[in-house]
């Protein structure tokens, strides 16, 4: 009898521990509201109410601004994308995303089947999804193995804030995550000089073991589509760092061997026929400023009506109008 | 594979699970399986010197039984000589070739002293010293010698305790390895606390005080008197808390599992003298150096000269032991000095005492010793702490020249001094009820929401404040992998 009310003890007091960590890294993790990783955001999203999923790199979460996409066909969507975030880390997103969300479409930004097996920003692509097993596949399969341990313990990472931490800190650990009018989208609001004037051709450097890894997360991604009666989409934004034609056909093949009906699409070109003035619409050579992505999202939005043949999904009155306070909030924005 | 690494809070759980979870037969080959593995993380070529070390001493030992009185005496010696051969070519070969090198040079020799790539095997010096000391008391006849390999090299290998001690003695912890050690609660308990309590002086204080001690001593030149002064005392609170942190975890993870090992340090900083200090500082180093060599030498039996000539051979060995380093020589003698010149001036102290109408044991003598201690202790710190001798006497010539203060970062700003100094009084106030009270019996005895309470707040200081993690600088364990 004491035997067992010692391990109810033991076991009450670990559990505490564990709360009061979890409590300590809430507070002293940095608020995250753009440049991808947005998943307290995501995660406050009504269950099974979004009708698309943006996934990929920063190409994504500054092209695509899920709200003017609703104001243009009622389709909801988040941007569910990281600085730089290689296909692997996208599967563990994708899986993690389908947890709450049954979306019918996933449209993956295609830049990523470049990138190196890790890049720049893993510490925040893993670091800000939520605990399960999701997380703990993208530490073990996507992440450098010198930052598990700050993956796996938020605290080795920004228990060194405990210097900054103020009462607002405090209060948004207690208070329950909203969702936002971002849906994941950050805007930049400049033109960097000399931008637009000529776009810049050239593959991008992999190496072919890389890139076949790389296939091999977007296989992954497809199948994971599959299984869940999900339409994929890979696709190249509107850019000014363009791989050649060749390239571009070389993966649309790739992606066609993967999964015959993937919908594939190579936009990086097709500036004029969106209707995206470079010179004012582009941020760098790569990515859109809020201007473009205001071009573009509308027209994406009718091209996912149109050519993958969405439609949306009933929403509560509440979602709705949420929605539509958000898309009408962008639209001020945008005309101020 | 350290205390305070993430591989080891994954190592330790299991390895203790596993023990209590398995029949007694078999635990001391799974605590030994455990121990080697936990030694191979730190490089795997080191087993084979931990075997050769474990064995020769275990086959020495029960030579030492069988053989008659005559050539027990020549087993002993063999045994220490390749004990401590291991020792110089590991640790202080190349120190004496760069010695003898500069001695050449000096009387007209064109000498370049080789530079042998040999690697520190971790913890060599004080499992060495651990097995050494085996032998040595099986010699004497103070214990029987251990037939079973399993538990001999467990003694030798015990993961607590074998990369930087403290250095058990035969008679204490071999009989534990017989001894059934079932599941406690209280031991577990008093060990998580411990080790909790270990990690938080390293953590919090000791590698937050290595940042400002690191600032000055590297650049000793462009700072104040006092800031130098200060950066000493800092070392000296910096390595208790490193080294008697590690002893505390270490004393914590065995008691775990029921294991009790030497306790290292007692209070050290409340010692009225140089000689009182080296009883309550590094213990199991100390307390080895005074039964196998201070008392062989002769002790104090020969006379008053020859018992100054001992401590100051004991501390010059003392001080060889801590590093293959003039500078450790100069600091192990200062030491031994300081003693010596105690012992001497102690007639003409007392003296001034009475005549300063002060008690001999009042509380204003006490502090002012206790003072006097630190203060000699910190000063001889320098030369541990210096990178060279030139260094170290540079840090002690601004503490009397140049201006007392120079405006410039210390490395600390003021939130992190303020967390050393939130951690240096938790640290004082604890050391102080420790002088009088058992702190293991007061945290059994006090109710479990305390208990949670005292344990809650060490891991969230230590979590929040401790210095660890990304973009840290991680400091070792002072006495760990280059002993």
């Amino acid at each position: 009898m004491k035997k067992r009310k010692e391990l109810l003890f033991a076991a009450a007091l670990l559990l505490t521990t564990a709360l009061l960590l979890n409590f300590a890294s809430d507070v002293l993790r940095p608020v995250r509201l753009d440049y991808g990783s947005t998943w307290s955001a995501f995660r406050a999203e009504p269950r099974d109410s979004l009708d698309v999923l943006y996934l990929g790199s920063s190409y994504a979460y500054c092209d695509i601004n899920p709200s003017l996409i609703y104001a243009q066909t009622g389709l909801t969507g988040f941007v569910l994308a990281g600085s730089e975030q290689p296909l692997s880390i996208t599967y563990w997103y994708l899986r993690e995303a389908l947890r709450t969300q049954s979306p019918r479409a996933v449209l993956i930004e295609g830049t990523s089947l470049f990138f190196d097996t890790y890049q720049n920003y893993t510490q925040i692509n893993v670091g800000y999804m939520p605990f399960s097993l999701n997380k703990l596949g993208a530490i073990f399969t996507a992440s450098e193995p010198e930052l598990r341990p700050g993956l796996l313990f938020d605290l080795y990472f920004y228990h060194t804030r405990w210097k900054e931490v103020g009462l607002s800190d405090i209060q948004r650990a207690l208070t329950p995550a909203q969702p936002d009018h971002y849906k994941g989208y950050t805007a930049i609001d400049q033109v960097q000089e000399g931008v637009g004037i000529a776009p810049y051709v050239g593959d991008r450097k992999v190496d072919p073991q890389v890139y076949a890894e790389n296939l091999e997360w977007l296989d992954k991604i497809l199948a994971l589509c599959e299984e869940n009666g999900i339409q994929p989409i890979v696709a190249f934004h509107p850019t000014y760092t363009r791989c050649t034609r060749e390239t571009y056909a070389r993966i649309e093949a790739e992606v066609r061997a993967l999964d015959p009906d993937a919908l594939f699409y190579n936009w990086s070109e097709e500036f004029e026929s969106i209707g995206l003035t470079p010179t004012t619409d582009l941020y760098d050579g790569g990515h859109l400023n809020q201007d473009g992505a205001a071009v573009f999202s509308p027209w994406l939005g009718d091209l996912l009506v149109e050519e993958a043949g969405l439609t949306p999904r009933p929403q509560s009155e509440n979602n709705a109008a949420a929605w539509t306070e958000s898309a009408a909030r962008w639209r001020e924005f945008l005309a101020g | 594979m350290t205390f305070l690494s993430p591989q080891f809070f994954c190592f330790f759980p299991v390895t203790a699970l596993v023990y209590f979870l398995l029949p007694r037969r078999v635990r001391n080959i799974w605590l030994l399986l455990a121990s080697w593995f936990f030694y191979l993380c730190a490089k795997p070529a080191y087993l084979a010197l931990l075997l050769l070390a474990v064995v020769s001493t275990w086959v020495c030992g029960l030579l030492l039984e069988k053989q008659k009185p005559s050539a027990r005496r020549g087993a002993l010696i063999s045994c220490l000589l390749l004990l401590f051969a291991l020792l110089f070519v590991f640790k202080y070969l190349n120190f004496t070739l760069a010695l003898a090198g500069r001695a050449l040079n000096a009387i007209g020799f064109d000498f370049a002293s080789p530079a042998l790539d040999l690697i520190l095997p971790v913890g060599i010096s004080f499992y060495l010293f651990q097995a050494a000391g085996y032998v040595v008391d099986v010699h004497r006849g103070k214990i029987a010698a251990e037939r079973s390999f399993v538990t001999y090299a467990l003694f030798v290998s015990f993961f607590p305790q074998l990369v930087s001690g403290p250095i058990n003695r035969a008679g204490d912890l071999l009989p534990q390895f017989r001894e059934e050690h079932p599941f406690d609660y209280d031991n577990l308990r008093v060990g998580l606390v411990r080790f909790l309590w270990g990690a938080f002086k390293k953590t919090v204080l000791a590698d937050r005080l290595a940042v400002l001690v690191g600032a000055v001593f590297a650049a000793p030149g462009d700072y104040g008197a006092l800031q130098l002064i200060g950066a000493a005392a800092a070392f000296s609170i910096q390595l208790y808390c490193d080294f008697s942190g590690y002893s505390d975890m270490a004393v914590g993870a065995a008691r775990v599992m029921g294991f009790r090992l030497m306790e290292n340090f007692r209070t050290p900083f409340f010692s009225r003298s140089i000689a009182e200090f080296w009883r309550r500082w590094h213990i199991s180093l100390s307390s080895w150096f005074r039964d196998y060599l201070y008392i062989p030498l002769g002790g104090s039996r020969r006379g008053t000269a020859r018992k100054w000539l001992n401590i100051l051979i004991v501390f010059a060995v003392s001080g060889l032991w801590h590093g293959a380093a003039l500078t450790f020589i100069v600091w192990g003698l200062l030491n031994g000095l300081y003693q010596v010149v105690g012992g001497v001036t102690a007639p003409l102290r007392g003296r001034v005492r009475h005549a300063l109408g002060l008690r001999d044991d009042g509380r204003v003598t006490s502090l002012l010793q206790i003072a006097v201690t630190f203060a000699l202790f910190s000063l001889s710190m320098v030369f541990f702490k210096a990178g060279s001798l030139a260094n170290a006497l540079e840090v002690l010539s601004g503490m009397v020249h140049g201006p007392l203060w120079a405006f410039r970062s210390m490395g600390l700003d003021r939130l992190e001094l303020l967390a050393a100094l939130f951690g240096l009084l938790v640290l004082l106030l604890v050391d102080l009820r420790s002088l009088k009270r058992s702190m293991e019996a007061d945290y059994l005895a006090v109710g479990r929401p305390v208990r949670w309470l005292i344990l809650l707040l060490l891991l969230f200081s230590i979590v929040i404040f401790g210095s660890y993690g990304a973009g840290y600088d991680a400091q070792a364990f002072i006495y760990g992998f280059s002993f």
